[in-house]
């Protein structure tokens, strides 16, 4: 744990990121957003008032729109922040003095997403405010809103993982993006889609166990779990997100919540993801004949004269396979 | 310190290394120089740990390359042909963070940083953001950051290419002084002349090959090639011709004032031409073998089979 906490990488990340101009603008349209969301459903509920009355299950129902609204804005920029991960120290051309340092790729890896999830948790704190303003309606407990976070953290960790892992296997960090962005598509909306064809087939009352595993791999699902008695009046939305919680199955049917089997999902796909990660970067680790034996990876035919000051850019990047 | 056994590097059908063997001890600068493509690089990243051979062993101080490779870690400093630079970073936060990657304590790094800044000349810019420095100073800075924590090996892979003249002597200079600290260095380059100021050995490597290596002279000497001597004088060039054919040689007149003479002999007998050409009151500028042997040699040594 020592090597962790004083970890370089994580020192450099923090100070990099907090330097840059890009830090306070995310934070500022990420809590922009927050309270957009907030004020316009508060906006729309006061418009309704004179016919409906202010119901007591407001402060829930924003609470639960705020929850989800967050999951999406963490699903959003979590792989932004670690598609490039390693892949941008190659494409910096900063990757092999890196490596031949004494940090193992363990600690590479895995410093780098500590210092992703850092910025996540830093989000995740600042929204705190925002979600101060559903205290003042009331209905939620302090037990539910720590659980949610828990779903953010899984979240975050499984997403970051997703995009070190992309970011270990393509070489270029717009690919990595690219890719990790649709599989994360995958698994907030593919996955709903997919259980919903699966389910629509079998028209069965009783949801299959294939199917409640799929619907499973959603985060969204998992927070839906977690209060399954709040904001039924969210509309269609809520019924499908909950389509693994309010559906039974073999799977619901035992003790464990929907949140529980996501959290168990996600920890063994990303302990898979960053051992494969982490043998990808390692280039003469006790693993690395699983790499490609046959490529050459950085490869550089040199040019020469003065326009290699720049010290960027008129690299070759050749592969030669076998 | 370091010693080369068989060395092969594979990929598919592609050969980069080929059967390399090499021994370079401690305290000598050595010569890698090859035209591009020629294996310097990738034998290079091997000895940095980057890169797992395909056959063949190499030693660092008696540790296997492959098999050992945090330990060698520690007694390299490697220093790639292409680096960038976190261009977030100031200088001393830059050679902050790879000290503490050395794994350095926190109240060592300080001293050891202030030092590096001293010997690369580059205090004054302590804190200024890495991206504003020249060229010449990030490749400065980049063999400080091999410096950090205090390799017994120097594997420095272009370290001069790029660089305007002034820079290239500041390197050559910095070299110097790393011997004198008594750091191996292996430096490459595709320049032949380039390497022979600075370093005591040198070898010679075409398409994954040593094709030559040991010391300059060994080298000069074992070539087939002739040598040519530029012999410069402020005037009275037929006379100066005229001595030299008397000693047997024929020399041809090349652009000013200068003699280009084709000479097989050794120091000895470019002694007593040159004391002859005094006798003769020959006004003499300059006396020297061309520039152009080493480069002759590299080419007859090298048959292009890599472009």
């Amino acid at each position: 744990m020592k090597t962790l906490v004083l970890n370089p990488i994580l020192g450099k990340e923090y100070r990099s990121r907090m330097r840059s101009w890009k830090s306070p603008l995310i934070i500022s349209l990420y809590l922009g957003l927050l309270g957009l969301i907030t004020l316009g459903y508060y906006w729309v509920q006061q418009k309704n008032i004179f016919y409906t009355g202010f119901g007591p299950d407001v402060g829930p129902q924003i609470y639960v729109l705020l929850t989800y609204f967050q999951l999406l804005l963490i699903s959003f920029v979590t792989p932004a922040l670690t598609a490039g991960a390693i892949n941008g120290e190659k494409e910096r051309q900063t990757f092999d003095l890196l490596v031949c340092t004494r940090l193992s790729a363990v600690s590479i890896v895995l410093n780098k997403l500590l210092a992703s999830l850092a910025y996540i948790i830093l989000l995740v704190i600042a929204s705190l405010p925002v979600f101060g303003i559903v205290y003042f309606f009331g209905g939620v407990l302090l037990s539910d809103i720590g659980r949610v976070f828990m779903v953010y953290l899984v979240t975050a960790v499984s997403f970051g993982v997703i995009g070190i892992f992309c970011s270990s296997l393509f070489k270029r960090t717009q690919i990595s993006m690219v890719v990790s962005y649709l599989l994360i598509l995958f698994l907030l909306v593919g996955t709903i889609i997919l259980t919903a064809f699966i389910q629509g087939i079998q028209s069965s009352p009783y949801q299959s166990s294939t199917a409640a595993f799929i619907s499973y791999l959603n985060p969204m699902i998992a927070l839906a779990s977690i209060f399954p008695n709040q904001g039924q009046n969210l509309g269609i939305i809520n019924d499908i997100l909950r389509l693994g919680v309010a559906m039974p199955n073999s799977l619901n049917q035992t003790t464990l919540s929907p949140w529980a089997y996501n959290f168990i999902i996600n920890a063994v796909m990303a302990v898979i993801l960053l051992l494969i990660a982490i043998i990808r970067i390692d280039p003469v680790g006790r693993f690395s004949w699983l790499r490609r034996s046959g490529s050459q990876q950085n490869k550089v035919v040199a040019t020469e004269g003065p326009d290699r000051s720049g010290m960027k850019g008129d690299i070759i990047e050749d592969e030669i396979s076998s | 310190m370091l010693v080369l056994e068989n060395l092969c590097k594979n990929y598919g059908k592609f050969v980069a290394v080929d059967n390399l063997s090499l021994q370079v001890n401690e305290g000598s600068i050595f010569g890698f120089v090859g035209p591009n493509g020629a294996g310097k690089t990738t034998t290079m990243k091997i000895l940095a740990t980057l890169l797992r051979p395909s056959s063949g062993r190499a030693w660092i101080a008696g540790e296997e390359v492959s098999s050992r490779p945090k330990q060698i870690r520690q007694l390299v400093g490697y220093m790639p042909d292409f680096f960038g630079v976190y261009d977030d970073l100031k200088v001393e936060e830059y050679l902050d963070f790879y000290s503490a990657s050395y794994g350095i304590p926190m109240l060592q790094r300080k001293k050891i940083i202030n030092e590096l800044l001293e010997l690369m000349d580059l205090s004054h810019k302590r804190e200024a953001y890495v991206d504003s420095l020249s060229r010449g100073m990030k490749q400065r800075l980049c063999l400080a950051r091999c410096l950090v924590h205090d390799p017994a090996l120097l594997i420095l892979d272009e370290p001069a290419s790029g660089l305007d003249p002034r820079a290239r002597v500041e390197v050559r200079e910095i070299l110097k002084e790393l011997k004198a600290m008594g750091k191996t260095i292996i430096i490459s380059s595709h320049i032949l002349p380039e390497l022979t100021e600075m370093c005591s050995h040198v070898g010679i490597i075409e398409a994954g090959k040593m094709v030559a290596s040991g010391t300059v002279e060994q080298i000069v000497n074992r070539s087939q090639s002739t040598q040519v001597l530029e012999i410069r004088v402020l005037d009275q060039l037929e006379e100066t011709r005229a001595v030299l054919q008397d000693l047997g040689y024929t020399a041809a007149i090349g652009e000013r004032n200068t003699l280009e003479m084709p000479f097989t002999g050794d120091e000895r007998e470019m002694h007593h031409i040159l004391a002859a050409l005094f006798a003769a009151g020959i006004p003499l500028v300059s006396f020297a073998e061309s520039r152009n042997n080493l480069e002759n040699i590299f080419m007859e040594l090298t048959k292009g089979v890599v472009q």
